[in-house]
């Protein structure tokens, strides 16, 4: 009965309630059904006007898978070096603090200055927003790397690129992989934003113009969509993780 | 010339203004291939004179040498057991014991050759694939030996190896090491602060007194191996380390 339970997907409840009180609210009739779709509508535009939403689902994805891939190996290899070696970490320090505050959105107007309209500027945006999460994280998983692993390195004269490689790296991994689900959320959301202003298709882009013909429908569908592929991708991150850093099962909670 | 020579070793830690007087003037001469036990109470110094001894800490005042050599950073004939067994949690048991050899860029088919013939000598045939959280503590700290003495080390140093195991399995243990030690010939630095176990490993105890450090006295054991703690010769030396010890636990304990 308690494994029953345990493996029920209790996160859907409040989902499937929210899409009640939706349906509830709609048929009450407090705004006018012109501005306010029912859940029956939104679905009507999943099933009948697919081709569309998956065109610009494939583009926002594209952009972010790219855009967070190119984060994820410029940043990580970045944060391994800051967080071994005290001189390069003093040096970058305050700029990085600085540029991690940044929003995307504020660096719009300047990405399509430098860019102009298109893929480019998109991409460069979730770069930006997805690199800092990760080279701060990795940055704090090789600062806290146990110092006794650290001492056994060195007692072997084992070479730093051994030292970065075979413990740096693998003892940040968890640390590592928690700023990647944090850089990929980030990319999401800039991604959406990024379409609205600089790109001419994606999900962002489509709910702008949906808001131009008056089709409030497809404004609900393209944020649904949104929603649920966020949630995927923090699915994902996790069994990647869950996968990658078995070794650390006993040693820590579940984060 | 002995083949460790401790000559006039001070330490003093310096933290801003604080000073630790760690060490002070501690000479100790060992040949190659005996035991020797570092025995006193907690905070004598034990683990700063063995980190100075594997290189890892450089003495504030005094030399070390080996084979005659000046010891600067670790020597490449010494391995280093630690208290915490120091074992890389996302490497098998193989692989961390493989380290060190790894370190020296010993190519991997000789690694493996070497590291599987330890496995069998210190029993772990059968779990040289399980990471160290699947492990019993006697069996993480048979992983940390084996992989000290991959590189067949003519200095091995310890530090309380054995502090976190309970009485049965540090009683198995201590003749394994030294069934290990009669087939690797090795000069052993072994520190404890349990007196039975000195008692039962040593050739010569080193004992300590705290702050500053230095050596009190140092009784030879001249009971032939395997001993038995429950014989009166034993009991005897025993007896006398208690007594020189004696001191310092009850200025300790008063204060
Ligand atoms: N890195 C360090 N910085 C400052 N002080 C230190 C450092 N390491 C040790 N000390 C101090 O030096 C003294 C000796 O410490 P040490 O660890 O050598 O003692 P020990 O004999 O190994 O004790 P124990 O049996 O508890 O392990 C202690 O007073 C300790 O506080
Ligand atoms: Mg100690």
């Amino acid at each position: 009965m308690a494994s029953f339970i345990s493996r029920l997907p209790l996160g859907a409840i409040p989902l499937v309630l929210l899409v009640i009180a939706w349906e509830i609210t709609a048929r009450a009739g407090v705004y006018s059904v012109a501005l306010f779709p029912t859940p029956t509508e939104v679905a009507n535009v999943f099933l009948k006007e697919w081709p569309l939403l998956w065109k610009h689902t494939q583009a926002s994805l594209a952009r972010v898978a790219f855009g967070v891939s190119v984060a994820f190996v410029t940043a990580v290899p970045i944060g391994l070096l800051i967080g071994r070696y005290k001189t390069l970490d003093r040096l970058m320090d305050w700029t990085i603090q600085i540029f991690r505050c940044f929003p995307g959105i504020a660096l719009i107007p300047l990405a399509i200055m430098f860019f102009g309209i298109g893929d480019r500027p998109a991409i460069i945006l979730i770069w930006l927003a997805a690199f800092w999460p990760i080279v701060i994280s990795t940055i704090f998983g090789v600062k806290n790397v146990e110092r006794t692993l650290l001492a056994v390195a060195r007692a072997a004269k084992a070479p730093d690129s051994l030292v970065l490689r075979d413990i740096l790296l693998p003892s940040a991994l968890p640390s590592i992989l928690t700023g990647f689900r944090l850089a990929a959320g980030a990319g999401w959301l800039t991604v959406v934003t990024a379409e609205m202003m600089a790109v001419k298709s994606g999900l962002g882009y489509m709910i702008l113009y949906a808001q131009m013909i008056f089709r409030p429908d497809q404004i609900v569908a393209g944020i649904i969509v949104i929603g649920t592929i966020g949630l995927l991708f923090d699915q994902l991150i996790r069994m990647m993780r869950t996968y990658f850093c078995s070794w650390q099962e006993g040693l820590v909670l579940e984060a | 010339m002995s083949f460790i020579d401790v000559n006039g070793v001070t330490k003093v830690y310096r933290r801003r203004a604080e000073e630790v007087h760690a060490l002070d003037n501690v000479a100790l001469q060992a040949e190659f291939g005996e035991f020797i036990c570092l025995l006193g109470v907690s905070g004598c110094g034990k683990s700063t004179l063995l980190q100075i001894l594997s290189g890892l800490e450089p003495a504030t005042a005094g030399t070390v040498t080996i084979n005659g050599q000046p010891l600067a950073g670790p020597h490449a004939d010494a391995s280093v057991v630690f208290q915490e067994h120091g074992l890389f949690p996302w490497m098998s048991a193989r692989t961390n014991i493989a380290f060190n050899l790894k370190a020296r860029g010993v190519p991997a088919a000789k690694r493996q050759q070497i590291s599987d013939d330890l496995i069998k000598v210190v029993g772990l045939s059968g779990f040289e694939n399980k990471y160290p959280h699947e492990l019993s503590g006697g069996m993480r700290q048979r992983v940390g030996i084996a992989r000290a003495l991959t590189t067949s080390p003519k200095i091995l140093l310890m530090d309380e190896p054995f502090g976190a195991l309970d009485a049965q399995t540090r009683g198995i243990m201590q003749a394994e090491l030294l069934r290990v030690w009669a087939l690797h010939k090795a000069t052993v630095v072994f520190v404890t602060h349990s007196i039975d176990e000195a008692v039962f490993l040593a050739d010569r105890i080193v004992i300590m007194t705290p702050r500053p450090g230095r050596i009190r006295k140092i009784i030879p054991v001249d009971l032939p191996r395997p001993r038995d703690p429950t014989t009166p010769e034993f009991n005897e030396h025993m007896r006398l380390v208690l007594n020189e010890i004696h001191d310092d636990i009850s200025r300790l304990a008063t204060r």
